[in-house]
């Protein structure tokens, strides 16, 4: 079973979460190219190491939220809300 | 008793969304995840921007509070259900379907979280009576059959108890 820490929640079987896949910046769609719209919608880092992710607490807190996964060895860290700061989270970074 | 599931409706149920700024978040306090007995309205902060009201007082408490700003109310009284678990086994009764920590420690009496029981969405609210353990469940009230059978299955384990 995958804890995954969310920020609001703490600690959470992460079949309560939905995945939401790789935390990208989304770029701005009236001045980007065309190529740089399709790497975003459809190309992914897929890194072997750590891995920005978004994650939402779909059963508890109802928030969308970001965070750090280790591919490898699937630790988890630095869970984030949308606007807020790392460190400022209630749930366990590690 | 060993644990005894009933539902509880029509029972009255406001659900109010407000930013921390606003009067009406200001009205209603309480920490995220907590719930308290306000004469006889249930006050359930469920999430950190959501509460809920229940009880016959609900509909009363929500139609006194300032909703300028980001807030608003919403009567869910008949598009969610409760159920309450109670008696000595209800936290057993609930583990078999929940991957939730029941432990004292964990969910201590005015708890309330979020949370999947058998496959259902549900906000859960630790209320004990007379001393007993209860718990009160809060979901959508199309899985109200589907809902009461697998309690009333999780419940029957430990009804030699009783």
């Amino acid at each position: 079973m995958l804890l995954v820490p969310c920020p609001n929640c703490g600690p959470r079987n992460a079949a309560d979460l939905s995945y939401n896949g790789e935390s990208h910046a989304r770029p701005d769609p009236t001045t980007c190219t065309p190529e740089d719209w399709r790497t975003y919608l459809y190309l992914r880092d897929n890194p072997s190491g750590w891995l920005r992710e978004s994650w939402y607490c779909s059963s508890g807190c109802r928030k969308h939220f970001t965070i750090e996964r280790h591919t490898l060895t699937g630790e988890l860290r630095t869970p984030i809300l949308p606007g807020s700061k790392p460190g400022a989270t209630k749930g366990e970074t590690k | 008793m060993a644990s005894s599931v009933s539902h509880l409706d029509p029972m009255p149920k406001v659900s109010i969304r407000a930013a921390d700024d606003t009067v009406a978040a200001q009205a209603l306090g309480l920490a995220f995840g907590s719930a308290e007995q306000r004469d006889d309205t249930l006050v359930v902060r469920i999430r950190p921007d959501e509460w809920i009201l229940l009880g016959t007082g609900a509909l009363a408490l929500a139609a006194e509070l300032d909703l300028s700003g980001y807030a608003s109310t919403v009567d869910i009284t008949h598009a969610r259900h409760v159920i309450r678990v109670t008696g000595t086994h209800a936290a057993d009764t609930l583990a078999k379907l929940c991957s939730a920590d029941f432990d004292e420690a964990m969910t201590p009496n005015g708890a309330a979280w979020g949370n999947s029981i058998a496959g259902v969405t549900c906000d859960i609210v630790r209320d004990d009576h007379g001393g007993e353990r209860s718990y009160l469940l809060l979901f959508d009230g199309s899985f109200v059959a589907y809902f009461l059978g697998v309690l009333e299955d999780a419940a029957g384990e430990f009804s030699s108890d009783s």
